[in-house]
């Protein structure tokens, strides 16, 4: 078997949990293994602070994450004999800092190239402690675009150029570790792939190979049909499908990123979420298969959200409201994580991030209720969404009624509802004090405890 | 607009003579007049920003073997990435003889070409075979237009014209001749009797076999245009890999003896379910049985029907034709983007 394993930050803290992941690479001793790995747990945050820092000027703060930096990365470093190879890594950074305070103007080509060092350099203490070669995505053959902090890869040309890389040193034997989250442009600037985005590296590089499975090492045992801190008899999911995972990655799930499960799904690459810290646990594996016959599987929550309506009876029957809405939000870059409109037309109900309330409502009322398009827009911030997940409702008659039927049964308020036409998901809104017992009714309700 | 041109073998100096030769007459039909600011060879380059003296640069490479030799313009040993990056020509020509072991280099002069903005006629047909998907999406990534309509059929408008007939209408399948060598070969099999050894010595001394006739003979060269076809007009993301191939090495006269009376064998690529290139049967007469060394490609449409071309697959003048072709596309598109 080829495998892909990627490591996330939490498993990669110092050189204690270094070597354990090691030993995991090892462990598979009968397979062909590529590694991935983030920068260890906490570096990347630091780096964007000392990065901001050094624009900034605040000379002191730079000194001392700059010296947190080093001690970090030469302690580890050194367990496996990899000071030479750190070296000149922080001497790079130290460098490129001192640059970014010179001109005291942080770009987002900068930021990257800054940022990247975290990976840069757990690729090469990793490969240390496995003997092999550290590589960066964009020498493994990821090319993206050219935004900065948010890139997108170029998909078909990153697949056939890492398998072109990848495939003969595979061959030849020897362990690979590629940093995950960076990339570069074709022109060889370095980008970063923004959230997930080590998750990404991990599922391109299994697609391109293509690899048997790829493995997503972190420090949950994998998806679980409630969070178990709501549901204390919560289950983990022993498989689930790309569509679902990338259903409950959106809802917040401890899931991976929707857009790093699209390579595996487009590929047909199977994911297996593991757990570093528990490596007897089979984890959670994602394949394309079809649903197994269960209808829902996971019962989500997503806080922090608000609930706003624009409502007004001059929106009945009046085609193009709905599209001035939704053109308002994204003029301000507002995420509309749900929607719900009756055929009345009187009301079209978004739930938004509470962090972007006011400039969604500044855009509302400017755009539409100042031109009278629409009468008053209200807000509802005391709110979570619940969803019920599985690729099995799809077609089975009377899940919704027991949805609503076990809400109801717990006296609780029903504000909006939403399910989209791929009947993966059935969503709505409750006030927030409700929705730990709405979730805990809907997992009694559809038996999900086993 | 200004050109560049990699790989000055038979192809690209046929091209070189079309464009000097149809000058005026590009001119007056369409407003073309092409500069071409730089040529590269194995030994080297010859640029001028003003454009190169047409009969001076072929006289080079006839006497000295490189462009390199021009005087004034020739330069030996350059990076031929950064000369198409640097040279200003809005459109490469990719015309090198890579070869499937090696398909790197001219991958990479397609990249450079595309980072830097280039559009892209390429006559080669390996990078093709090997990357084009990745290819097209670099290409449209940077807004470029990509055009190889002579690595399949040379002249021969063949992926045009199959583009055209699934306009509206639904390929059920495809079944073509696409080697003009190998078909010499199994013409004069069956024509004169001979044996195949026989055969690939006569089509390598008329000038239709290459020395080194491997890629014919194992179906290679046709299983690339396989792959190419199935790509663009099938929208198929199939590489060779994809394509089951045997070729005609050693065929035995037994073969084309044993084919049923009204049969012809010939190195066949069909895109069905799976893509395949092998020794088959067609119909004797009917549109596939074509002599010598001319190519066929019969397409079979859901309501218009069987469709055939055939004409000459091969040849230097037939290829630079369906560059020039590429180049009058691009031009005519550049005008009329808005």
């Amino acid at each position: 078997m080829t495998i892909v394993m990627k490591f996330g930050g939490s498993s990669l803290a110092d050189a204690d949990t270094i070597r354990r992941c090691a030993a995991l690479v090892r462990g598979q001793s009968s397979d062909r293994v590529i590694t991935v790995v983030s920068a260890m747990a906490g570096v990347t945050d630091m780096l964007i602070e000392l990065a901001q820092a050094a624009a900034d000027g605040t000379r002191m703060r730079v000194h001392t994450l700059l010296g947190k930096l080093h001690e970090r990365h030469e302690l580890a470093a050194r367990a496996f004999g990899a000071n030479e190879a750190v070296a000149p890594l922080l001497s790079q950074l130290d460098t490129l800092v001192a640059g970014i305070g010179a001109v005291s103007e942080l770009t987002p080509r900068s930021h990257d190239a800054v940022v990247s060092f975290g990976e840069r350099l757990s690729a090469v203490i990793v490969a240390a402690a496995l003997e092999g070669h550290a590589m960066t995505g964009h020498e493994a053959g990821i090319v993206t675009d050219d935004r900065h902090t948010q890139a997108i890869p170029l998909m078909k040309l990153s697949l056939h150029q890492i398998r072109e890389t990848l495939q003969p040193r595979l061959e030849h034997g020897e362990p690979i570790v590629v940093t995950g989250f960076i990339a570069g442009t074709q022109h060889g600037a370095i980008t970063t792939f923004g959230r997930g985005g080590s998750d990404l590296t991990a599922t391109l590089v299994g697609a391109g190979l293509p690899a048997d499975e790829v493995w997503i090492w972190s420090d949950v045992d994998g998806l679980m049909s409630a969070d178990p801190r709501i549901v204390p008899e919560a289950r983990l999911l022993g498989h689930v499908t790309f569509a679902e995972a990338i259903e409950m990655g959106q809802f917040g799930a401890k899931s991976m990123h929707p857009r790093a499960l699209e390579p595996a799904a487009e590929y047909r690459v199977p994911v297996r979420m593991r757990n570093t810290f528990h490596p007897d646990c089979a984890g959670t594996l994602i394949t394309d298969g079809q649903p197994n016959g269960e209808t829902v599987r996971s019962v989500l929550r997503l806080r922090g959200s608000v609930l706003v309506t624009i409502a007004g009876a001059a929106m009945v029957g009046q085609p193009g409201t709905a599209a001035r809405v939704f053109q308002a939000l994204a003029d301000v870059g507002v995420n509309v994580q749900v929607i719900s409109q009756t055929v009345s037309e009187a009301g079209i109900s978004v739930v938004i991030p509470a962090s972007q309330l006011d400039p969604a409502r500044v855009a509302l009322e400017n755009r539409l209720v100042r031109t009278g398009v629409a009468r008053k827009v209200e807000i509802e911030s005391d709110i979570d969404v619940v969803a019920v997940v599985g690729a099995g409702m799809a077609g089975v008659p009377g899940i919704a009624a027991r949805v609503f039927g076990a809400v109801a049964r717990r006296n609780i308020n029903v504000m909006a509802i939403a399910q989209g036409s791929s009947e993966l998901t059935i969503c709505f809104v409750v006030k927030a004090d409700a929705s730990a017992t709405a979730v805990q009714a809907l997992h009694a309700e559809f038996g999900l405890a086993g | 607009m200004k050109i560049a041109i990699v790989g000055f073998g038979v192809v690209g100096q046929a091209l070189v003579r079309l464009l000097n030769e149809r000058s005026g007459e590009l001119y007056r039909q369409h407003g073309f007049a092409p500069r071409i600011v730089a040529v590269m060879d194995t030994r080297g380059a010859a640029l001028s920003a003003q454009g190169l003296e047409i009969a001076a640069l072929l006289h080079a490479k006839a006497s000295d073997g490189t462009v390199a030799a021009l005087a004034d313009c020739g330069v030996a040993g350059v990076d031929s990435e950064q000369v198409i990056a640097e040279c200003g020509a809005r459109v490469l020509i990719e015309a090198t003889p890579s070869s499937l072991r090696d398909p790197q280099p001219a991958i990479r002069h397609l990249k450079a070409a595309f980072r830097a903005g280039l559009h892209v006629v390429s006559v080669n047909k390996v990078p093709l075979a090997v990357a084009l998907p990745g290819l097209r999406e670099l290409a449209n990534y940077n807004r470029v237009m990509f055009r190889f309509s002579g690595t399949v059929g040379a002249g021969l408008p063949v992926l045009a014209l199959a583009q055209q007939c699934a306009l509206g209408d639904e390929i059920l399948s495809v079944r073509a001749v696409l080697n003009g060598t190998t078909n010499y070969i199994l013409w004069r099999m069956h024509e004169a009797g001979l044996d195949f050894a026989a055969a690939l010595a006569e089509a390598v001394r008329l000038g239709y076999a290459e020395t080194d006739p491997s890629a014919d003979i194992d179906g290679v060269d046709t299983a690339m245009k396989t792959v190419i076809f199935a790509n663009v007009v099938l929208d198929r993301a199939a590489t060779l890999a994809d394509v089951q191939v045997a070729g005609i090495r050693d065929l035995p006269r037994e073969r084309i003896a044993a084919a049923a009376a009204g049969q012809r064998v010939k190195l066949l690529a069909e895109f069905g379910e799976a893509l395949r290139v092998g020794p088959e049967e067609v119909e004797a007469h009917g549109p596939l049985d074509v002599p010598a060394n001319i190519n066929a490609v019969s397409l079979s449409l859901r309501h218009g029907g069987e469709v055939t071309l055939r004409g000459p697959g091969a040849g230097g003048v037939e290829t630079a034709t369906g560059v020039l072709r590429d180049l009058l596309d691009i031009w005519h598109a550049l005008g009329s983007a808005p």
